[in-house]
């Protein structure tokens, strides 16, 4: 560690450094439509993992319904993109609806706490994917379709993905490091408590929820942008606020390399064993979140950090010898 | 002694609260003068868990007001009450469990005062030291025992630079020697400026520290004075104690 580097510091160069591989594996990922398929959706993994881990990690309040903020973000960049905006302008666009969306309904579902504010929002995505099923003008049930001339082609959407998946992740750590990230952690503990020693609990959790509603809404937008096709269904689906909910566990809940670890791992997952499984897929993933409570409910994250730490021992060894 | 004409620090006037057809705390007046330490016992569920509540603000009162100073407080939610320097610890130690000791401690530091600006990591530092919890600095708070927690528990309260500290049975569930200690850290909190409401079943610990000795029962006052005037005072050792004995000779 360099003497005098801050955390601010370092975060950026490692930032940077990850940027830099990305770039340089590139051309690996943009070999076949496959490849690059499966390296989008990791992108986007990361970033939604990174996302509602900001809460449900952090502040310990597990949302099943971020699938509402993605949807808003997806629909938000296909409407304007239909109405002539270039898709890369609608981003903002896209992240601050998703996080004024995220504003409405979690400023007063964060007052409820644990399990009665799992349901709720539940409630909200669902009531969402419903109303925007009976939309006209939002193409209803049957979705939107965008214009198939993709803009700036794969190597854009690529250096986009790779661009969003770190930032979240600076984003996470940053929240991890400072005051907000110190009182969320506290107001997880026991809200009570930290209530007590000064932590606005409500201002703390509904800051943290839109920052993350924010990055979902990005990752809708970035959706919308490679799939070119939206539908209530799918971005609004439960099933994937469930798969946010479960990267997150896999990985390590509460951690900055969590959600990173378990987005991999999820996307290797739902690509090779559960895809094969076609009607058992729900089944499937409720197994595996069983399985990971039964066996460590911390998820991988301490296992790879200790497995690196042996590996870098090892290496260490050899290399005194 | 406290000037009896100084208006007092931390103050209710009537305060109620009920919880259905139950009246928790009736109509209760209290003073805390500045710089002083103000007892407050009560047999079991006569009310002083939940005028700590009222008066931290975590419960709303159903009547009457909280004044810290002559500032109106009632129904201020527990962080602005804790910011305007109503600091308190809790019967049963409520830590942080996955923070460290020192981030537990810096949470008060940095949540709960009015102007944060002032080295709340160096005075973090210093509440640790003095608390004895230095050496145990960056341990998780789940490896701290009982009367660790109970000094993390204070030692979260006073980084928040409260005017007033509620404390709640610091004494319970604790060995002769550690009660001891914790009494001896309380008037170091006390000399340092901090007015200290203290609730507590441990008699001698409460005679010892209090300069005046408020007792409740079913929620009313029913003797307010000196430590030795309380403990001769035949309602209190009817209503309190039962029976004959003394409060120095038999915690309840």
């Amino acid at each position: 560690m360099l003497p005098g580097a801050t955390a601010g510091r370092r975060r950026w160069l490692a930032a940077l450094a990850a940027l830099a591989v990305l770039a340089a594996l590139a051309p690996l990922a943009l070999t076949n439509a496959y490849a690059f398929r499966l390296v989008q959706l990791l992108f986007l993994n990361i970033l939604l993992a990174s996302a509602w881990n900001l809460v449900g990690g952090f502040a310990g309040q597990i949302s099943f319904g971020n699938s509402s903020l993605f949807g808003v973000g997806a629909y938000a960049t296909s409407m304007l993109w239909l109405a002539g905006f270039h898709p890369l302008w609608t981003m903002p666009a896209a992240a601050l609806l998703a996080g004024v969306f995220g504003l409405v309904w979690g400023w007063p579902c964060l007052r409820l706490r644990g399990p009665y504010f799992a349901i709720a929002t539940i409630g909200v995505s669902e009531a969402t994917r419903i109303i925007v099923n009976n939309i006209e003008a939002a193409g209803g049930a049957s979705g939107l379709t965008l214009p198939l001339e993709e803009e700036g082609g794969p190597v854009f959407l690529y250096a986009l993905g790779a661009v969003l998946a770190v930032a979240a992740v600076v984003v996470s750590d940053s929240v991890r490091r400072s005051r907000l990230g110190l009182g969320l952690l506290a107001l997880r503990e026991d809200a009570a408590a930290a209530a007590a020693s000064g932590v606005d609990v409500a201002r703390l959790q509904t800051t943290a929820f839109v920052i993350a509603a924010a990055l979902t809404g990005l990752g809708g937008s970035y959706y919308a942008q490679f799939t070119l096709y939206v539908v209530p269904e799918k971005v609004f689906g439960f099933d994937l606020s469930i798969s946010m909910v479960l990267m997150v566990l896999v990985g390590g809940i509460g951690t900055v390399s969590g959600p990173l670890l378990g987005a991999a791992v999820f996307l290797f997952l739902e690509q090779f064993v559960l895809a094969s499984l076609a009607d058992l897929h729900l089944a499937a993933l409720g197994a595996i979140l069983i399985a990971i409570i039964l066996l460590d409910p911390r998820g991988l994250a301490p296992h790879f950090q200790a497995l690196t730490a042996r590996v870098r021992a090892v290496f260490a060894r050899s290399g005194a010898s | 002694m406290t000037d009896a004409l100084a208006p007092p620090l931390l103050e209710t006037r009537g305060l109620c609260r009920r919880f259905g057809g139950h009246t928790a705390v009736r109509s209760l007046n209290l003073a805390l003068r500045e710089g002083e330490v103000l007892g407050l016992i009560g047999p079991n569920g006569a009310g002083k868990t939940t005028i700590f509540n009222l008066l931290s603000g975590r419960l709303r009162p159903d009547g009457g007001k909280v004044l810290l100073r002559g500032r109106d407080l009632t129904g201020l939610p527990p962080h602005r009450t804790c910011r305007l320097g109503i600091a308190r610890t809790f019967q049963v130690p409520r830590p942080f469990l996955s923070l460290t000791v020192y981030e537990s401690v810096f949470v008060g530091a940095r949540f709960g005062r009015r102007r944060p600006g002032a080295a709340p990591a160096r005075e973090t530092g210093e509440l640790l030291r003095a608390t004895g919890l230095e050496r145990r600095r960056n341990d998780p708070v789940r490896s701290l025992n009982l009367a660790e927690r109970k000094r993390l528990d204070l030692a979260r309260a006073v980084a928040t630079r409260p005017l007033v500290l509620l404390v709640d049975e610091v004494a319970a569930g604790l060995n002769p020697p550690e009660v001891k200690e914790a009494v001896e850290l309380l008037r170091q909190v006390h000399a340092g400026g901090i007015g200290l409401i203290y609730v507590e079943h441990v008699m001698e610990a409460v005679m010892d520290l209090s300069d005046r000795v408020q007792v409740v029962e079913h929620g009313e006052t029913i003797a307010c004075d000196t430590p030795e005037a309380v403990a001769r005072d035949p309602a209190v050792i009817r209503a309190y104690l039962g029976g004959g004995s003394a409060p120095g000779e038999a915690p309840a």
